[in-house]
């Protein structure tokens, strides 16, 4: 049994969770603003969601002389069905390519038509070519950042999993507790900040895009710690992903925009999207531009004929791509043309047959609330990336996540820099403190080690299946009134009668993945109780939510469904949307103390 | 797309340092479609069969580098590794194993920030786009697709024998020294690190499941070394 001697100290001015960009990007602001950082990995370093992205990038560059940050503000809002935070899609237009030169200066080679020109693209729903990348797409950019994290001396430190924040009496966080699973060791980073990048949660569905570690751990973790979500009940399906093999099913292959001449120019077509009965069935959906519309569209209206009987018999739908941009893919995605022939042949390769694709779980668009510099309303807690919320709104652009990683990383290692500077000034913390922390820490240790222990029950696996399954069918793409019920209620039996219940097979320590998996679905069923409860408040259709029982936008819920945590209850509560004209957002705290940091 | 279903065996490496006294090998026999990964095999006998195995993936693309394994002796990535009727599955050599098929990378990634793979600092006033030609943008690009997953390093013969870290840091290195912000001389780690050791058997390149070239880096970097100074091309 594992006494209070037993858990490891360290001590770390900013402890960052999560191995991506975000994470990375973090940890070099808070470094290089005078911290002393920790970034924990539950991985090896290299596993990461940003990793696996194909890295286009919006940014305005000034070389499209048609283009503007308010554009881009315009398009992002426009995506997102006009509930975004605006203030953070202001800073996301505004601060997109400061961000992608900082990359650059690590050593990225963005695509040049000249040297001093970038190549630029589409994505779908932009109104502008404003998207640049480079050939080693979400590689790269995890490379050239980690690299600087090394030169900087930051530990990375693998095999590392955030389980939960520690608190000081007045809430503020003051460590983080992780589980070592390289060696089992349980370790508590005495530190003054934290700040969340994990990611997230697309493993709460059964076909997904994602790594197997996105498990929504950071989201979990602070809304447990008291921080609002905003806009869970949105998750971004990619509407195109490989079918088959089952190794690959779910990864993305992006948008049609990129297998047509739309890529190139907005007035031109994306690839064709047809079902078994040869009909294109998305002019249905959005006549206008049709499958270079944005991904909430598209990939409903995939879903959409796969579930009423027009797909394959795969699962999947045919998308005929455009021959003649096949040159220029090869070049800048010769990644993806590698996949494509490995998995599918060559003249699907080739982009001279049809594709099969099928809608796959991608984005979490809805996440912990910020403000414009990535605090919570739990002081000490910053969040940034994927497990944030508000940038997008109801649906995101391609290439919107990298920016935004990139943007809220860096802003949230800076804010975090800055609280721990001014805290270390109002507040050293007491022995007494240090003490009731290690405590608190100990008491969730022994907790969390109940699988470990229980000699009967269930196997997480298992139960994670049975999760998947249930968003899949019925928090997914197409939503109902009477399911979404449904579910909650399952959801609420699985955490009171099989969360306790989970058992392992050894009670081995080290790398031990069903207890891991047992710690993950805590997170997954606290997750995926919110996006049901918040799914169930918005009565309409808009961008990723889609409601058969409400099957249109209602101009009324242009607002925001926030989620909180009281006890084991979902408190939710509707929210006006933040404005550029509302100064701080409504219903939140000011959090406590203000950095020195300009807002915007 | 295949109906066909096969049944493989798996002999899976099983070892739990201060545990175990010895290795052993667990053999499992797993049934799928006749496409599915080496990782779906691992993912299968996870799943079913046996609950504590230790095994590591993320991406399952052929993206993170981080499922590589040896299959009846050749170090592969198993997500993108079709299944052979009998396979002998291992934890990548020659590292330190963590717990069943899962390696420390520790050395590995402190060898990494020894060799300091970053270009130098551009000035403060720099004008972005920073110059660069196109091709060079697209080489420097494709040498950075490395996975850093070791497959090379664990097939290469000259680090069996020989004081060499391996192909995959001589890869970085000449990324590094191929990059117009360079600013650092890559020769002498190159050669700290067994640059003259390699045979030229090419094993890496034909193993690289990014379909990059360690072997054409070390030959370029040996022939800027003969030529004098940087490498030029």
């Amino acid at each position: 049994m594992t006494t209070i001697h037993d858990i490891a100290t360290h001590a770390f001015d900013v402890v960052i969770a999560g191995s991506g960009a975000a994470g990375m990007r973090a940890a070099i602001a808070a470094h290089d603003a005078g911290c002393k950082v920790a970034l924990l990995a539950k991985g090896p370093p290299r596993a990461n969601h940003t990793r696996m992205s194909g890295g286009r990038y919006n940014a305005v560059s000034g070389q499209n002389p048609a283009d503007s940050t308010d554009a881009f503000y315009r398009d992002t809002v426009d995506s997102g069905c006009q509930i975004n935070n605006h203030p953070l899609t202001r800073v996301l237009a505004n601060e997109a390519m400061d961000r992608a030169w900082d990359l650059e200066s690590y050593g990225l080679a963005w695509d040049r038509e000249g040297d001093r020109k970038y190549m630029l693209s589409m994505t779908g729903g932009g109104s502008f070519v404003r998207t640049i990348g480079s050939v080693d797409e979400g590689i790269g950019i995890t490379e050239v950042m980690l690299h600087q994290l090394y030169k900087r001396r930051i530990p990375v430190l693998a095999f590392h999993m955030l389980v939960e924040t520690i608190q000081a009496d007045d809430g503020s966080v003051v460590g983080a507790l992780a589980l070592d699973m390289a060696t089992g060791t349980w370790r508590h980073f005495a530190c003054g900040a934290v700040i969340i990048a994990t990611g997230g949660t697309s493993q709460l569905y059964e076909t997904s895009s994602g790594p197997a570690i996105n498990t929504g751990d950071g989201i979990a973790i602070a809304l447990r710690a008291g921080a609002e979500l905003v806009d869970i009940e949105f998750m971004q399906f990619i509407p195109i992903s490989f079918v088959y093999p089952p190794s690959a099913r779910g990864y993305t292959l992006t948008e049609p925009a990129h297998y047509g001449m739309r890529h190139f120019d907005p007035k031109a077509e994306a690839a064709h999207l047809i079902n078994n009965k040869g009909e294109r069935f998305v002019l249905k959906h959005d006549p206008v531009r049709k499958e270079g519309s944005t991904r909430d569209v598209l990939a409903r209206a995939i879903m959409l004929e796969i579930l009423e009987g027009r797909g394959t018999p795969e699962g999947g739908v045919l998308m005929v791509p455009d021959p003649r941009v096949f040159d220029s893919f090869l070049k800048e995605r010769p990644i993806y043309v590698k996949r494509i022939l490995e998995n599918y042949g060559e003249a699907q390769a080739r982009l001279q047959a049809p594709i099969q694709v099928m809608p796959s779980a991608l984005y979490t668009l809805g996440g912990v609330r910020i403000d414009p510099w990535c605090r919570t309303r739990v002081p000490g807690l910053f969040v940034g990336g994927e497990a944030a919320g508000g940038v997008h709104g109801a649906n995101r652009l391609g290439g919107s996540s990298m920016p935004d990683i990139q943007v809220f990383g860096r802003r949230s290692g800076m804010a975090a820099a800055e609280y721990v500077k001014s805290r270390a000034r109002a507040l050293a913390p007491t022995a007494g403190a240090r003490g009731g922390a290690l405590a608190a820490a100990h008491a969730r240790v022994m907790a969390l080690e109940a699988p470990l222990r229980n000699t009967d029950g269930v196997r997480p696996p298992d139960l994670k299946r049975q999760i998947q399954k249930l968003m899949w069918d019925h928090v997914g793409l197409v939503r109902s009134g009477e399911k979404l019920t449904s579910t909650l209620a399952a959801f609420d039996e699985m955490r009171e009668q099989v969360l306790p219940r989970l058992k392992v097979t050894s009670p081995v320590r080290i790398l031990n993945r069903e207890w891991m998996e047992a710690i993950e679905l805590e997170n997954l069923l606290d997750i995926g109780r919110a996006m049901v409860t918040a799914s169930l408040m918005r009565k309409e259709t808009r961008g990723a939510h889609y409601r058969t029982d409400f099957p249109d936008l209602d101009p009324n819920w242009t607002a925001n469904v926030l989620v909180r945590k009281e006890g084991q209850a979902m408190r939710v509560e509707r929210s006006a949307v933040v404005t550029e004209a509302s100064s701080t957002p409504t219903s939140t705290p000011a959090p406590a103390p203000e950095p020195a940091l300009e807002n915007a | 797309m295949t109906d066909k279903n096969i049944t493989v065996t798996a002999e899976i490496r099983r070892f739990s340092p201060g545990q175990d006294d010895a290795p052993r090998y667990d053999s499992f026999e797993v049934n799928g479609l006749d496409n599915m990964r080496v990782l779906d095999v691992i993912r299968s006998v996870y799943a079913n069969q046996a609950g504590d195995l230790a095994f590591q993936f993320a991406c399952r693309i052929g993206r993170c580098g981080t499922c590589a394994v040896k299959v009846n002796g050749v170090p592969v990535l198993a997500c993108q590794e079709r299944c052979v009727p009998h396979m002998r599955i291992e934890p990548l050599t020659p590292f330190p194993v963590i717990r069943d098929l899962v390696i420390d990378r520790t050395e590995i990634e402190a060898r990494y920030t020894d060799l300091a793979i970053v270009p130098a600092e551009p000035a403060a006033d720099a004008e972005y786009p920073l110059p660069m030609p196109p091709a060079v943008a697209e080489k420097i690009g494709h040498l950075d697709s490395c996975l850093a997953c070791m497959i090379c390093v664990s097939a290469c013969p000259a680090v069996d024998e020989r004081p060499f870290d391996g192909p995959a840091f001589m890869l970085k290195l000449r990324y590094m020294d191929q990059h117009p912000n360079n600013g650092t001389d890559r020769l002498p780690d190159a050669l700290e690190g067994g640059l003259l050791e390699c045979f030229g058997c090419d094993a890496c390149t034909q193993l690289c499941p990014a379909d990059l070239s360690p072997a054409q880096s070390i030959r370029e970097l040996r022939r800027g070394m003969v030529l004098g100074g940087r490498s030029g091309t």
